[in-house]
């Protein structure tokens, strides 16, 4: 459903200097399918996702959902980003509606089923709270809500978990999948936690820096639901061995 | 504030200081309250142009300081004429409007406007344009054409700078009304200090000059009041960090 094809990224620097950030970047998503980017920070892979959601152009090679070319932001795609950015005047309730409001697309239905979303994510409760009201973890599944009540086709998340501490991150990841699980959209993942990976996607897409390429890409055969049992299985070491090799062995590599 | 008063009145009364030089606050109060109705008239047309010249600030600095933060090319160009306005001395160019403008209350109102709006434009300015990147992509990503993002993220995210912008522009305004008063009146405050003195009846200037201390206070109250109604969650907003 999503097509990347010879895909490359060239920004003008600051002082005039191009900078190559990503090159000759080819995959395909399978609608339903869950894939996670991993690769060592600078490798392009929000400029990766962010040409996926329309919000930055390709300097070469197409970008195309559903075989149409992505020419800006699309309805069908939804995004999470690193911070929750939230809108600190309105409340959480408001705050999940803002895109459907912004884009005219709230109905009758849009409130009850924001309220749902906030239910499921166990926000309860908190509809009429403010964003500085509530912690950090929670006002990330705000965001997340935010981009589910969309009804994505595509989800597209940036290190939405980067900014939690471990354990919040262990429990969110857990809720990802099963939201997931009842809505079965296509998800592009970008992380930097290699077990994070692992545990949430069907394929980890495996990334170069300077410029970002495409080193590996990981089938995950861990059966699903997924759980942190699993982090014990030989499958779970294996990808994770094998993701870390790809990362730190090009490090080393270059070191040398 | 009470002590204040207190160490003053004793002054004034030890060392026997002539009332035209330093009147004791008794000497002030009682000044003032025995033409009580005079005071109040000028009170009232002090007021009139205070609010008029705030009312004017608000009006021109939100549209204005908006088309600045749209684009670099029209800050650029409007910036340097704002900072213009600001360089000129106001007591200088209160005369000059009574000339062009009639010895009327539009010139006091322009002149009261001319020293308030522009901390306002610049608060403001500074709110539209420190909307964090990831607002502005949220937006983006919404497919929020440029009017909307102004209206539905920019602006909101921009009141509580505007709000400390009405603030000063509050305090500025009584400051504004009283220089225009100075030049140009035939009533209020800044007049009736101007022809007290001319009487060294002293203790009524001072008298006056309380007065105007108190409208600006109240005025400032009034904004700070009118921001914890209408947007609770703008008072400290821009300071609070976010809860952990």
């Amino acid at each position: 459903m999503i097509r990347l094809d010879a895909v490359g990224k060239t920004f003008r620097g600051r002082d005039g200097v191009p900078v190559e950030a990503l090159r000759d970047v080819s995959l395909d998503v399978a609608a339903g399918e869950f894939v996670a980017i991993v690769g060592a920070s600078g490798c392009g892979k929000s400029t990766l996702l962010r040409m996926v959601a329309g919000l930055v152009a390709a300097s070469t090679g197409t970008v195309a959902l559903d075989g149409e070319a992505v020419a800006g932001p699309r309805a069908e795609t939804a995004m999470v980003f690193q911070a929750p950015t939230l809108l600190p005047w309105a409340d959480v309730l408001r705050n999940v509606t803002f895109p459907l409001r912004l884009m005219r697309r709230a109905g009758a239905g849009t409130e009850e089923k924001a309220r749902a979303l906030l239910d499921v994510a166990g926000l309860a409760g908190f509809e009429s709270k403010l964003p500085r009201e509530l912690s950090g973890g929670m006002q990330q599944r705000v965001a997340i809500c935010r981009a589910l009540v969309q009804e994505p086709r595509v989800l597209l998340a940036d290190e939405p978990f980067g900014a939690l501490d471990a354990l919040t991150r262990e429990e969110m990841s857990l809720e990802l999948l099963r939201l997931w699980a009842a809505r079965r959209m296509a998800v592009l993942f970008v992380t930097h936690s290699i077990p994070e990976a692992v545990l949430l996607a069907d394929r980890v897409v495996v990334m170069s820096p300077r410029p970002g390429r495409v080193a590996d890409v990981v089938e995950v055969g861990l059966p699903r639901p997924r759980s942190f049992d699993q982090e014990a299985s030989d499958e779970f070491h294996r990808c994770a061995r094998r993701i870390r090799d790809r990362i730190f062995g090009e490090r080393a590599a270059r070191a040398a | 504030m009470v002590a204040l008063f207190a160490v003053w009145e004793g002054a004034v009364r030890f060392f026997g200081i002539r009332e035209f030089l330093l009147p004791a606050p008794s000497a002030i109060w009682a000044a003032t309250a025995s033409v009580w109705p005079t005071v109040l008239q000028h009170t009232l047309a002090t007021l009139g142009t205070v609010l008029g010249g705030f009312a004017a600030s608000v009006l021109v600095s939100l549209p204005l300081a908006m088309l600045i933060a749209s684009s670099p090319a029209v800050s650029a160009a409007l910036y340097p004429l704002l900072v213009v306005t600001q360089s000129i001395p106001k007591v200088a160019l209160a005369p000059i409007l009574i000339i062009a403008l009639g010895a009327n209350e539009a010139p006091r109102i322009i002149v009261t406007f001319l020293v308030a709006f522009f901390p306002l434009v610049v608060g403001t300015v500074a709110g539209l344009l420190a909307t964090p990147p990831e607002l502005i992509e949220l937006g983006r990503a919404c497919r929020a054409g440029r009017v909307q993002e102004l209206l539905r993220i920019r602006l909101p995210f921009a009141v509580p700078f505007v709000f400390s912008g009405l603030k000063v522009a509050a305090a500025l305004s009584v400051v504004g009304a009283v220089v225009a008063e100075f030049v140009g009146a035939d009533a209020g405050l800044g007049y009736l200090i101007q022809t007290s003195m001319a009487f060294f009846r002293t203790p009524l200037a001072y008298g006056a000059v309380v007065i105007l201390a108190l409208l600006g206070i109240l005025l400032f109250q009034a904004v700070a009041l009118a921001e914890r109604v209408f947007f609770p969650w703008s008072s400290g907003a821009a300071q609070a960090p976010p809860a952990a």
